[in-house]
This record gives structure tokens, sequence and C-alpha cells, in this order.
């Protein structure tokens, strides 16, 4: 378990970016509905339950757009 | 000599090694180099003396990382210095833009020789007097020294190092192999006797995003590394604070003028020259190794009633046009005497010919010094 | 939902609202990854002094880390560098810059300060290509690749920078690519507290003026294809030289003793002024 926060306005898009979406070992990203104020679209959790707290997204993120906090010792997150 | 950094005393020694002894007066720490005719005796020198006060020099890879790593070390704290020659001047000039963009104080000897190219080491020839004002790229504003003797090549360090740190520019030395090889007496005063000039630096916790640290025409405080400033020293254009702009033109237009005004707002200060041209008609013009012949020639003048007089150039930059238009209003005859085929004559007749003739008088052989008896020769030729 | 925030948020300077990257550019991902190393060494950013030259990996700090930053001439940071050392060696040097900018113009300073094993530690972001400039090859480009310097093809044999600064002396030599950010945080923070030249190589990805112009692929492929070429030193030891063209041979490549050069000269100094009477 774990809480994800995205930073949409540091955010440079899932299409031109898209790194978060394909580290992410549950593939639980999405793009959001709405573009920010730089025209990129971010992405949005599909299922934050779903999410092992492996801290992919928030280490390979270029724009630092990405938090993670683990909720509890994730015992299968990768090294 | 060991151990203390003024050696206080009466000796004879050679303008290079005097070079260097004026460096450690002033308060040098550190100091880089590379292996050049005829400026290798300062860094042998400095090489030997520096450890022995606590400083260091280092011998580097080559010209452009010696240069580097005393503006590094200035941006530490700490009083910097290198001493070349043109060709080793050719290739720093693009650092030296870089410590006049951001604004860093170092100190820079040019021992001048025969050029272009390798040309002729050993040739005392002041070949690079423009080098420091137009050498690197863009508008900016330089200070260089003219030293006449192994006594002014102390002396002139020692002001050298004070100007940069006042002004935080890098300040030029421009000897050459006769200054800088040539003995005679030098005297080097007591420690208390000297007046040394310290940077100015921001108090501790200072904010360098509410403080100007940069393009300040009176000089802005220099916010050091390794005190927790966390300093933005970039060599893109920048404001005040050190913050990058490469959009806005007006950022560039004050970028370029207050580095300018920096130094030009402080001619007075800054410009000197030497004046001996009470009731002259014929004023004779001239820096360096050339002003020796300068003042014989003229003493020979006078002795035969000639109304003759000399002006000396020793700051070369920024270019003192004032002094020399106020000498040309009361000269009528102006020869300017240099040691090239004329690297400030243009300059000089600029200023000069509205109110004077102006001529130039090479000497007989680039590289000698003018025979005093060939310029009194022009003297007669210019009163007919 | 917004109540956590990024851990190395507090690391960024106030001014600077996003970074100057392309969408995808590996700098980011290294930037990340120093950032982290610090954090992780229980250090801050004051114990550091970051020297850059000129692309766009010498931005990586500047302005972005709130941090003492001397952003310099093109070629230069190392040459820099050194003097920064000499004035404050109890602080920490780092150097970030790109293949061209340390390899090409800078590789004199590069090869003689690994020579020193001045301590400082220097990270090389290779991207194999000048991209600040629009894409022109670089001494690091694979041969035959067409770049806007080299429209039919480039025919020079590439560096491997990492050999290069291993034969000049380094004694802590690394290399990884932007897939393997865990691993170069590691060898981050490994190589900091080392006495000597620590240089990591990181091989990233430029997706515009490399991916896209010469027809490589996107942020996303790139750093799979570096993935999948990607061999452990330990592995690669077991292969012939053609069975690793190709490949990017990663990890720490050398690790060794070797005197540095302020050790060095502080033991002359000591015997100067212990022969001072």
């Amino acid at each position: 378990m774990a809480k994800v926060r995205i930073y949409r306005d540091l955010c440079k898009g899932v299409e031109e970016c898209g790194i978060c979406v394909s580290v992410c070992p549950k593939k639980l990203f999405q793009p959001s509905a709405a573009l920010n104020p730089k025209g990129y679209r971010p992405p949005e959790m599909k299922d934050e339950a779903a999410c092992t707290g492996c801290e992919n997204c928030m280490i390979y993120c270029p724009d630092l757009a990405v938090a993670v906090k683990k909720e509890k010792a994730a015992k299968g997150a990768k090294k | 000599m060991k151990g203390k950094r003024v050696q206080t005393g009466k000796y004879f020694m050679m303008g290079n090694i005097a070079c260097a002894e004026g460096a450690l007066a002033a308060g040098c720490e550190f100091a880089a180099g590379y292996p050049i005719t005829p400026a290798t005796e300062i860094a042998n020198r400095l090489a030997e003396r520096l450890p022995q006060v606590g400083g260091m020099f280092l011998q580097t890879e080559d010209e452009i990382s010696s240069i580097a790593a005393i503006i590094g070390a200035s941006w530490t704290g700490k009083k910097v210095m290198t001493a070349t020659s043109g060709p080793g001047i050719s290739l720093m000039l693009e650092n030296i833009g870089f410590a006049i963009g951001v604004e860093t104080p170092c100190v820079i000897v040019n021992v001048q020789r025969g050029g272009p190219t390798t040309g002729m080491p050993t040739a005392g020839v002041p070949a690079d007097m423009v080098q420091p004002k137009r050498g690197s790229h863009g508008d900016y504003e330089i200070i260089a020294l003219c030293p006449a003797s192994p006594q002014e090549m102390f002396e002139h360090t020692v002001l050298a190092f004070n100007f940069a740190e006042k002004y935080r520019v890098p300040v030029f030395i421009l000897s050459d192999a006769l200054v800088g090889h040539m003995r005679e007496e030098v005297v080097i005063p007591e420690a208390d006797n000297i007046e040394i000039v310290n940077r100015k630096v921001p108090d501790i916790g200072t904010d360098p995003q509410k403080v100007k640290g940069f393009l300040d025409e009176d000089v802005a405080p220099m916010f050091l590394f390794g005190k927790g400033f966390r300093s933005h020293v970039t060599s893109s254009c920048h404001d005040e604070y050190g913050k990058r702009n490469l959009s806005d033109l007006t950022a560039l237009d004050n970028f370029i003028r207050k580095l300018s005004d920096k130094i030009l707002k402080h001619k007075e200060d800054i410009v000197r020259v030497e004046r001996d041209y009470e009731g002259a008609e014929v004023v004779l013009v001239s820096y360096g190794a050339v002003s020796r012949a300068a003042r014989m020639a003229a003493n020979l003048a006078r002795e035969q009633g000639l109304p003759v007089g000399t002006l000396r150039l020793i700051t070369a930059w920024p270019f003192p046009g004032e002094e020399i238009e106020e000498m040309a209003r009361k000269a009528k005859k102006v020869i300017v005497l240099e040691n090239n085929l004329g690297q400030l004559y243009p300059f000089i007749k600029a200023e000069a010919a509205c109110h004077a003739d102006v001529s130039f008088l090479p000497p007989r052989v680039i590289g000698e010094i003018q025979d005093p008896e060939a310029i009194l020769e022009r003297i007669r030729e210019v009163l007919k | 939902m917004s109540e956590i925030v990024h851990p190395l948020h507090r690391f960024i300077r106030p001014y600077v609202t996003s970074t100057t990257n392309c969408p995808g550019c590996g700098n980011g991902i290294a930037a990340q990854a120093i950032l982290r190393a610090v954090d992780e060494l229980g250090m801050t950013l004051d114990d550091f002094i970051f020297v850059t030259g000129i692309g766009c990996s010498a931005w990586i700090p500047s302005p972005f880390f709130d941090v003492d930053v001397l952003h310099t001439t093109h070629g230069r940071p190392i040459a820099f560098a050194l003097g920064i050392k000499m004035g404050l060696p109890e602080k920490k040097v780092m150097v970030t810059s790109g293949d061209g900018d340390l390899a090409a113009i800078g590789g004199n300073h590069l090869i003689h300060n690994a020579r020193r094993n001045v301590e400082m530690v220097v990270i090389c972001l290779n991207n194999g290509i000048y991209g600040m400039t629009g894409g022109q090859a670089a001494p690091t480009t694979p041969m035959g690749l067409k770049t806007a310097s080299t429209p039919y093809g480039t025919f020079e044999n590439p560096f491997d920078i990492s050999e290069l600064v291993i034969a000049a002396g380094a004694s802590f030599v690394a290399r990884w690519t932007t897939h393997h950010a865990r691993q170069l945080t590691a060898s981050i923070k490994k190589a900091v507290p080392k006495k000597g030249f620590s240089f990591i190589e990181v091989i990233t990805q430029c997706p515009v003026q490399y991916g896209r112009k010469t027809g490589s692929g996107s942020a996303v492929q790139m750093m799979k294809e570096y993935k999948e070429k990607s061999i452990l030193l330990k592995e690669a030891a077991k292969l012939s030289k053609d069975e690793l063209r190709g490949r990017i041979v990663v990890g720490e490549l050398v690790e060794k003793e070797a005197p540095e050069m302020l050790d060095e000269l502080n033991k002359m100094k000591r015997r100067v002024s212990g022969e001072k009477a």
C-alpha cells in the first residue's frame, strides 16, 4: 500500500515522456483527462490501492513529478 | 629568502622575480601556470615561495587549465595569479572573458615577446597591448598596467591585486622580456607600508536572491563558495542575482553595460599616467621599456633648449583618453613611441589629433628600443 | 491526496519552477539519482560545490539544485574544479557534464585530472550526441549514424570514455545507464566519500536530438534498449570481445587505491615547512 502524488504542473506528459507509465510493474498509470497549463497530459493512477510502493515511478521521473510514500513495508518491492 | 611574505630590503633583482615577490607581498595564495619563455621565472619563483607561506603553485596541463584553476580558486576566496606570454594569453582568452563576465578577481601577467605565433620568445616586444581589451569576445572593460622597471614589476603587481579585489575584475600586467629579464635595484618596503585591499564579501546568512552579487557599478559583494550562500555563478547572461536570462535583450543590454560601467565609472581611481610636459611643445607618449628611452631623449632635448616633455602611460586599459586629450590641448606636436607597429597609437591619435599634430615613431628595428638620438632627430623634424 | 511531498524537492532552488529538460530526458533521472545519493548519505548540498560546462547536462545543477555552482566554459569544468578543490579541500566537488564537454573539447582536462587522481566526482552524461546545439555527432556517436553534422553517417571510431579514464589512472570508475537509476545512486554514494578521482559514466537518452532525429526511438524505447544491451561487468568477463560488440558493460569497472593529488601535495607542504628552521 502506498500513497502516490502526481505533481501535474511539473509533468511533461504521458506521450512525450511516459517513463512512469513504462516502469510501473503493475501498469497503474493511465493518461488523465485534462492537460496541464503547459499543454502536457499528465498521468493519473488507475488503482492506487494496488500500488506496492516500489517507487519506480518516483525514482525514474526526470522531472521529480511523482512522489511515493509507502504506507507500510512493501515486501515485494524491487531493490 | 624563505618563509616571510614580504621580503623587506634593497635588492638587485630581476623584473620577473620582483613580480613574484610583489604577488606574495600582495597576499597571493594560489597561482597556476604553464612554462613559457620569457615568463617562466615567475612560475618557478612562485612554486618555491608560495608553499613557504602556506600557499601553492600548480603547473597545469596547459594555459587554459591554469586560468581556469585560478578562477575556481578565486571563488573560494583566494587571491590568485598566473603568468605567461602572448601565446598563453591567446589560449586563456575565453576563460578571461568568463572571469570578466562573472566578476572574478585575478591577476594575469603577460611577459610579452616577439610575435606573431611562436615568433621570438626572448625578444622583448610589447606585442599584445590591445589583446587584453579586444582579445576575448564581446564588449568589456579590463585593467592593464605597464611596468617600466623591476621596481614597477613589484609595485604594479601589488597594485594589480588591489585593483582586482576592489573591482572584481581580471587585471593584466603588460610586461615584456626586456623589463622581465632586466636586473635593477628593487626596494621592498616594510609590510606595514604596503597597502592591501580585500574584496567585499557578504555576511554569512545573506540571501543572494535579496542582495546583488553581480552587475553593480559600485562593485557587488562576492558570494564566495563554501559559505552556505548557494551561490549561482553562470557564464550565461544573468541578472544582478546570478539568475540566467537567455531571452530578454534588456537583460543582455544590462549585462554588457553594467560590466563595463563598473570600470568606466571609476576611471579616476584606476587610470595612472606620469606627466612631465609642463611648458612643452613636443610631448613624447610612451609606456613600458620604451619610456626609458623617451625620458632620456626628453632630457637630452631639454639640455639643448628644446621644449620637450613626456607622458608615460602606466594604465593601458581602461584607456587614458582624458589624460591624453588634456596633454594634447597643451602640446603642439605629439610623438607616440612604441616598440611595435603602433598598437596603442590609433587610440592615442583618436584622442589627440584634433588638438595637436600626432605622429608615430617605431624603433629602427622592432624589438630594439628607440635610440634616444633617433628620437631627438624626429623631435627636431617636427619642430621645423 | 496532496499531503505527501517529494523527499528531494527540498534540494531544489526556490525560484526554479520546473526543469529545463525535454520530456523524457535522461539527465533528469541522473539529477534525481544525485540528489537521492546526497540524501541517503545524510549530507546536505552545502557539503558540495558543483561545477559544470556547456551542454544540457551542465544544467543539471544550474539553476535546479540549491547549491554553490560554477557554470563555466565549454570543456573546462574539471579545470575549474581543480582550483575550487585547492581552495576548499574539505568540500565535495562534483562535476556534471556531457560526453562532448568532457571527452571532446575537455578531453585533456579529463585525462590529466584522472592521472592526478584529484579527489572529485565527475558524472559524465553520455548521450552520444551534441544535444544542446541540435544533434551533431559526438566522439561517442556510433559509427554510421546520420546526425546533423554527419548527414551521410559518421565515419569515426567512437570513444569508450570509461576505458580512457581507467587508463589515465582514476581510482574509481563506474558505468550505468538511466535504466539503472538505483545502481547509479549506489555508485554515487560510494564515490562521494572516496579519496581520489571518481568517474561515473551514465548512458542517457536524448529523446529529441538523438531519439527522434536519428530514428532511434522515444525515451521509453531508448531506456528499454539500454536494459537489453546492458551487461554486468562480471557477466561480460565471460564473453569474448566479439560477443560484447554492441553491448553496454555496466557496473563498478575499477575501484582501487592510488595516491591522490591533494594528499601528496600536503605531504610535500609538510616537508617544506619542516625544512624551514
